[in-house]
């Protein structure tokens, strides 16, 4: 490439980087301001380095807590359905059984509904259980998703029978061939299945808001909402809070970036 | 065959396992031996210490009753409570607040009080706020009345006096057009639609106006006094004595005031802490009585604790919420929070800061009028916000969104 | 004899793989649906318990202004959020070529992605502030006087759909970059031969062998879009106090709108009606957007 058009090329994307990061930047810079620094006009743009807005976040919420149960809850429902989707879309890949194509059509139907739907009977649901403000009230329903058996399924039709039928020929039984089998074939969709579940569940705000109403057993979305919600213009420790809150994702992205990525296009080119 | 039952089995336990995890929070009432355990709901975490002090007073007194002070952040207080009173399960006694307090009586989540208490060492416009169908629940516990905070720094530089009891709108008016400053960015007061406690309620109730009849049956807001009281704030805005809507959204008003960038701020005597605690405003506030429109008015409101219906030990939540309504819990309560609302017991709450003339508050009392509500005062909360919005941004006149505002309402309070 | 016997046992481990997952689907997604539909029709008490009030919810929805303005917002946001696309597939052209620094790009064109919505909403409402917001800021530097983004009608769905965008490009490109990388690099090869130049390649080859991907992503961004909540809760707020903000009517969405009355107000009958609505305007755009497919995705 001539090299005048790789500058102008790096100039769009520098430039349209700037844009992406700039929110960042300015977060990090105002949670590190006090704030009359931060309502200061025009705006100070090198902080006095208030570190005690971090101190501040966990002073008004259960942080401690609430991270804790986020990560529970995202680990319980990354495992959660990587076993039972992967389970269920080996049986709709590759064994025969009568009722498979209305079962998985039943499946499909519940891709097609927006998520809104369920919410209300769910809600009754927990509240009959007397799961409210509970940690599994916001895992159980989470364990089951028709998105993961269908984004394994398609992953386990891509395999080659061949290894399959050899161990079947040796007397493998089904969950033999699913467990030293199918499963190690499809560790990168699993993984990319669990990259997804993980990012949805820690970012998830609103099932988590209308079932715990307790600090205690929130997640950080919701904590982190319910903090903006008391201290509405405190912008330096909102900014402190919403850094930390997210931070742990951005991270576990930085070194799973593969994954993640993979895990998107998969959703994207198989779909 | 064989290994699939087994595997099944497995699951079968695995499911199993997983809904017996629900056994968080037993409750351990140690009924066995007599005991009892109440447990008592509040949102405010200032006042926690002081819940809990309480409590261990109580128990001094009633050695067989302990208290679970449970404290639910104000955002998913309510919430909480609908939850669990529409599971049967609400607290043994509870915080409760005028704008839920019909609901809740009306739907037998509440109980009325066991016995006759005297009511009339509380002000009167609680105890009627606290009484539904003539028959009253729970005890007040505290009261809070507004006052027109000042920043006296802005006040010298522009050489305007400070308010004195007995001024008017008028008065008012002239000192928020001296005070106001285009250059500086400094406004005479903000008049925002965040808190009609403070603001709305108060300058209707002035200007002779009601925001609901006294039967409960009919919105006031088309009444030309309620919409003289409006269009003082609306002036305000015209006048650009206030900040307009759009900025009050971004940065609102108390944030403005703390900032020295409002003069004045009608605020409420739960201020108090902000304000002293404040590193900008502790050194240059104080308080003066609201101005007087056509008469004097200030809305008091206050919590009172209340026992829930479905209570298993009614008998000792209702000792509970008597003792909380004593004066030895006043006087507890009155060093450390807000103002009790037990008469006598406020001296404590004056003499904190004597500074600041929050003397005020209390005189407040002798005008005061009882916060508005109805049995689903939510529903026409959210409807006042949707239509006076329009008249404070511009868009509408104010009587027109008004008239507009007491149609709804009316429809509203005829479904309730 | 034994074949027989060899395919019940299959069928009967097949059902016992699917047991778990097609349990918890049913109790909590299938069941649940046909409960709402049956709720739309129903009004609740405040303290729980619903009774059956025929089509009241429906009648009331088509008279109810707030549906009315959500339903629009709803739509204009989702429109307007169709942008993210065509930038996305420029980006992603960009970044399809062996060069230095690719992978950072991708990674930052990413991060918003993976970062949490409410600390996104957050951190927007700062810098659209009108007084102290660092875009007013900026403009405040080349002498324009910034609106308060989020609190001024006029700008109020547009400061949104800017998040929006921010927030789904590197989804968006992600796919694209993808999409392109499956393409044969013969295609490129036998056009290069014929003298196309870098700009025919990709208007020629990329973006009609690329149709099957935009599809897909505009039918998920639609999808994604209709359920916007998060940026409306954390930038407005929800219930009462939400609506003291003047721009409100430009921000509440469907699905706040569904929180409000299911949650808050606790009407859950008419949320439930409120999100059969967005059932059928979902179904109703996608449906669209397979039939206009025929006229542009080309399926090599």
């Amino acid at each position: 490439m001539p090299s005048r058009s790789r500058v102008l090329l790096h100039t769009v994307l520098i430039a349209a980087s700037l844009v992406m990061v700039a929110p960042f930047v300015w977060q990090l810079v105002t949670s590190l301001k006090s704030l009359s620094e931060a309502t200061a006009v025009p705006p100070t743009l090198l902080p006095s380095g208030r570190w005690g807005n971090y101190g501040r976040v966990f002073d008004l919420l259960p942080f401690g807590a609430q991270f804790g149960n986020t990560v529970i809850v995202a680990l319980a429902r990354t495992a959660g359905q990587v076993l039972l989707c992967s389970m269920a879309a080996y049986a709709f890949a590759r064994l025969r059984f009568p009722g498979r194509k209305v079962l998985f059509g039943l499946f499909l139907s519940v891709l097609m509904v927006p998520p809104q739907l369920f919410i209300i009977p769910q809600y009754q649901i927990m509240s009959a259980l007397g799961w409210l403000n509970t940690l599994q009230a916001l895992i159980v329903p989470g364990l089951f998703s028709a998105f993961g058996v269908f984004l394994l399924r398609q992953f386990f039709l891509g395999l080659p029978p061949e290894l399959e039928e050899a161990a079947r020929l040796d007397g493998a039984g089904p969950v033999r061939i699913y467990w030293s089998i199918m499963l190690p074939l499809a560790r990168p969709g699993l993984l990319a299945l669990a990259v997804l579940v993980l990012l949805w569940s820690w970012n998830d705000l609103f099932w988590p808001l209308v079932v715990n109403s307790d600090p205690d057993t929130m997640p950080l979305s919701a904590g982190l909402a319910s903090l903006q919600g008391q201290f509405q213009t405190d912008y330096p420790v909102l900014m402190a809070g919403s850094l930390l809150a997210s931070v742990p994702v951005i991270v576990v992205f930085i070194f799973l970036q593969r994954q993640f990525i993979q895990g998107i296009a998969q959703t994207g080119i198989k779909g | 065959m064989r290994t699939f039952m087994r595997v099944g089995a497995a699951l079968l336990a695995a499911g199993l396992a997983l809904s017996g995890c629900s056994g968080g929070d037993g409750d351990d009432d140690g009924e066995a031996d007599g005991n009892v355990t109440l447990t008592y709901a509040v949102w405010d975490q200032n006042q926690k210490a002081a819940m809990q002090e309480l409590a261990a007073d109580f128990t001094r007194t009633h050695p067989t009753t302990t208290i679970d002070v449970q404290l639910t952040p104000w955002e998913g207080y309510w919430t909480k409570l609908k939850a669990a009173a529409t599971g049967g399960a609400a607290p043994d006694v509870f915080w409760m607040n005028g704008p839920n307090f019909q609901l809740y009586a009306a739907n037998g989540v509440i109980a009325p009080n066991a016995e006759q208490a005297d009511m009339s060492v509380y002000p009167k416009p609680l105890v009627d706020l606290y009484t539904y169908e003539g028959k009253n629940f729970g005890l007040p516990k505290d009261m809070d009345t507004v006052g027109v905070w000042f920043n006296k720094k802005l006040f010298d530089a522009k050489k305007v006096p400070y308010p004195k009891d007995g001024w008017t709108w008028a008065d008012f008016q002239d000192a928020a057009a001296e005070l106001t400053d285009a250059k500086t960015g400094v406004f005479g007061v903000g008049a925002p639609l965040s808190s009609f406690q403070e603001y709305q309620y108060d300058t209707i109730a002035q200007a002779g106006g009601f925001v609901i009849s006294p039967d409960g049956k009919k919105s006031g807001y088309d009444d030309p006094k309620t919409i003289a009281g409006l269009k003082f704030w609306t002036d305000l805005i015209a006048n650009k004595h206030s900040p307009d809507l759009k900025t009050m959204t971004d940065t609102v008003p108390l944030q403005l005031f703390e900032a020295g960038k409002l003069a004045m701020y009608w605020g409420g005597s739960w201020n108090v802490g902000e304000f002293t605690g404040n590193d900008y405003t502790k050194d240059k506030v104080d308080v003066a009585p609201l101005p007087k429109g056509e008469k004097q008015a200030t809305i008091i409101h206050g919590v009172a604790n209340v026992v829930g219906a479905k209570s298993e030990h009614p008998k000792q939540a209702w000792e509970f919420v008597k003792y909380l309504g004593s004066k030895p819990a006043a006087d507890i309560l009155g060093k450390k929070g807000p103002i009790p609302a037990y008469e006598g017991t406020q001296s404590d709450w004056v003499k904190a800061h004597p500074d600041l003339n929050l003397q005020t508050f209390l005189d407040a009392v002798d005008y005061a009028v009882p916060y508005p509500v109805s049995k689903n005062t939510a529903a026409w909360n959210e409807a006042e916000l949707t239509h006076l919005t329009k008249a404070w941004s511009g868009e509408q006149p104010v009587d027109r969104a008004a008239t507009d505002l007491a149609k709804t309402m009316n429809d509203l309070l005829a479904k309730e | 004899m034994t074949r027989r016997r060899d395919r019940i046992t299959e069928a009967l481990w097949a059902y016992a793989f699917i047991a778990p997952i097609a349990l918890g689907l049913g109790v909590f997604y299938l069941w649940p649906v046909l409960q709402t539909a049956y709720f739309s029709f129903t009004e609740w008490g405040a303290f729980g318990g619903h009774e059956w009030s025929g089509a009241d919810n429906y009648v009331r929805l088509i008279h109810d202004s707030e549906v009315g303005r959500a339903l629009v917002n709803t739509i204009s946001y989702t429109v307007l959020g169709l942008v993210s696309i065509p930038l996305a597939v420029v980006f992603a052209a960009l970044l399809n070529r062996k060069m230095r620094g690719a992978g950072v790009y991708r990674t930052l064109f990413f991060l918003p992605v993976v970062t949490m919505p409410v600390a996104v909403a957050m951190v927007w409402r700062w810098l659209y502030n009108g007084d102290y917001g660092l875009i007013n800021y900026l403009l405040s530097l080349a002498g324009i006087d910034g609106p308060n983004w989020i609190a001024d009608p006029a700008t109020a769905l547009y400061a949104l759909v800017v998040i929006g965008i921010w927030s789904s490009l590197g989804y968006n490109l992600i796919i694209f970059l993808a999409g392109m990388q499956a393409i044969p690099a013969e295609y490129y090869e036998a056009a290069a031969l014929d003298g196309a130049g870098p700009v025919r390649q990709f208007f020629r080859i990329t973006l009609p062998l690329l149709s099957p991907t935009a599809f897909f992503v505009s039918v998920i961004s639609v999808i994604g879009s209709l359920q916007l909540f998060d940026l409306v809760f954390v930038i407005a707020g929800s219930g009462a106090s939400a609506r003291a903000n003047p721009a409100y009517p430009r921000l509440q969405t469907v699905v706040a709108l569904f929180y409000d009355r299911a949650f808050v107000t606790n009407e859950r009958g008419y949320a439930a009606a409120i999100v059969m609505v967005l059932l059928l305007i979902i179904a109703a755009l996608t449906l669209v957007q397979f039939r206009l497919q025929r006229r542009w995705v080309h399926y090599a």
